[in-house]
């Protein structure tokens, strides 16, 4: 069944994007990443205009986010301090993001910066945490236990900047500044990238500030409803280019996929499940990368003003 | 129904009209429609140009010898052609030309070839047929240039075929009398919104006697064209509205699946 986008001005088939949504929501859940960072190229691979996948994609974030959060906030694993510097950090950056994403798209280079931003960044991530599971794995079967997570030394660079905060949740004696600009850094990726950013912000978390583990992922699903919601809203205003309908059957797909990968997460180990999705990380890195290196069917392209959206 | 109903009407006024006495060969046109609703199922739509060639010669329109070409063309826009280079490895959009008057469809019907019904030199001047299509580089100074001239214009009229905008049908008017025809037009699901202008042109020997203007329009309706007009006139509450949507989205699933 064709269903007519009003925004992204074409014909999809419902029940591919209710899929998608779905399997990305499936593997969110399982692994527990909000799954921007794969549903925004799978949007793009299915022929969705980039700037309207990544605007769109801020959009459904919120709703996976903020039922995230709401079960943390009921075990009470957010520390709201700890989140709202992130989400100081999140807004500026974001504002900077939707401003070049503009820029970007006027003078035609806005897919080729996706591309290659998503590249760089899932190869890297991926390449580490597969590695590192993979370490992992090969420990727990020689040691034939359960595997910790080693923290770096404990005087780092970070712990001798000033503006020095207490976040009690977090049991941390802090700068702001390490906190801010992560949250700033994060905020341009959601912006550019229809990302929430908690593949980085989670591991930042955990390895340069040091966030007891079991506070992480709340507080980043906290800092991220709020960054995605000012996403939306901003690229809203500014590029007309979040599509309601599109984001709601993502939504739907994505809430009751992450449910079913939830349930399907407990049965495997915390390495396994990091080298899958290592693995997954790459695959679609390598996919993006080769379309970059390919020599294009078409080198010429066209873009009508009607196809900008500008009136 | 309503449209066969309203065919059958205007061809009734049609023939009885063309045995009115005059001096000169004229063109009568009609469109099945007047609006092309897009809504959500919205996949392409078929829509009829009918008409006839009144104050013929009967002879020569008996032998078939008057010809008719429609033109249906959409609003003209501007377009941004981009060509890819290879940088450090990459695949870059690189050089790049922007167009006037670019129009945003464009579909030639007729019963015969082109070049059967005139000299292409006159379908040249005239800027009919795909091939004969202009635009304005804004860099060369707004003066217009056949899109068959340099690579960028030609790649944009290339593309333009690929995505069913630009189209040449010889088989799609059909001659149901000596005087009347109809031209059948399937507008694709991409067809872009605004008004599209049918012009019709009716030939002997090669030479253009008459030509008559009409149109219709594509045009969003309902809950898309609202939502549309909501995005772009009040960004801000669409903003607003996309993330409360999402909110409540991401509860309600919160909620269903607690109880379960």
């Amino acid at each position: 069944m064709s269903i007519y986008l009003p925004i992204a001005e074409m014909s999809v088939n419902i029940f591919v994007l209710f899929g998608m949504g779905a399997a990305v929501g499936f593997l969110s859940g399982m692994f527990g990443v909000g799954g921007g960072f794969l549903m925004t190229p799978l949007l793009i691979f299915y022929n969705i205009p980039p700037a309207v996948a990544v605007a769109t994609e801020a959009n459904q974030i919120v709703a996976s986010s903020f039922s995230g959060a709401l079960a943390h906030l009921r075990k009470g694993t957010v520390d709201v301090k700890l989140g709202i510097m992130l989400l100081v950090g999140g807004l500026i950056g974001s504002t900077i993001g939707v401003y070049v994403f503009s820029l970007l798209r006027s003078v035609g280079q806005l897919d080729l910066i996706i591309s290659i931003l998503y590249v760089v960044f899932l190869g890297s991530i991926g390449s580490l945490m597969t590695i590192e599971s993979l370490r992992a794995i090969k420990k727990a079967r020689d040691q034939g236990g359960e595997v910790k997570v080693k923290r770096p030394g404990h005087d780092s660079w970070i712990h001798a900047l000033p503006f020095k905060m207490r976040f009690r949740k977090s049991k941390l004696y802090l700068s702001a500044i390490p906190v801010i600009v992560l949250g700033m850094l994060v905020g341009v990726l959601a912006a550019i990238m229809g990302v929430g950013g908690g593949f980085i912000m989670v591991p930042a978390m955990i390895y340069l500030l040091r966030v007891p583990t079991n506070v992480v992922i709340g507080t980043s699903l906290f800092q991220i409803i709020f960054v995605t919601s000012y996403t939306t809203i901003i690229q809203s205003t500014t590029n007309q280019t979040v599509d309601v309908v599109l984001a709601f059957i993502l939504m739907v797909g994505g809430v009751i996929g992450a449910q079913f990968g939830a349930a399907a997460g407990h049965k495997l180990k915390g390495e396994q499940l990091r080298a899958l999705l290592g693995l997954l990380v790459l695959a679609v890195c390598a996919r993006l990368g080769y379309d970059l290196i390919i020599t294009p069917s078409d080198l010429f392209s066209v873009v009508g003003t009607a196809d900008q959206g500008a009136h | 129904m309503m449209i066969k109903i309203r065919l059958l009407f205007l061809f009734l006024i049609f023939a009885c009209s063309t045995s009115a006495a005059a001096s000169m060969e004229k063109l009568q046109m009609g469109v099945s429609v007047d609006l092309v609703p897009v809504s959500s199922g919205f996949s392409g739509q078929d829509i009829v140009i009918f008409g006839s060639i009144e104050n013929a010669e009967q002879a020569p329109l008996y032998r078939g010898e008057y010809d008719v070409i429609v033109e249906v063309i959409g609003e003209m826009e501007e377009a941004v052609v981009r060509k890819k280079e290879r940088i450090g490895g990459i695949w870059v959009n690189a050089a790049a030309r922007e167009y006037t008057g670019v129009p945003s469809y464009y579909s030639v019907l007729s019963r015969n070839n082109l070049g059967e019904v005139s000299d292409l030199s006159v379908l040249n001047n005239m800027g009919v047929g795909v091939d004969n299509l202009k635009a304005r580089p804004v860099d060369r100074g707004n003066i217009q240039e056949f899109l068959t001239q340099g690579e960028f214009s030609s790649a944009l009229r290339r593309i333009r075929i690929e995505q069913g905008l630009f189209s040449e049908d010889s088989a799609a008017l059909e001659q149901l009398s000596p005087s009347l025809f109809r031209a059948t037009l399937s507008l694709p699901p991409n067809v872009p919104i605004g008004v599209h202008t049918v012009k019709a042109y009716l030939f002997r020997d090669g030479k253009k006697l008459d030509e008559i203007e009409n149109s219709f329009q594509v045009r969003k309706v309902g809950f898309e064209r609202w939502m549309y007009d909501f995005a772009h006139n009040q960004s801000l509450l669409y903003g607003i509205m996309c993330v409360f949507l999402a909110i409540f989205t991401g509860w309600a699933a919160n909620a269903i699946f607690r109880k379960n």
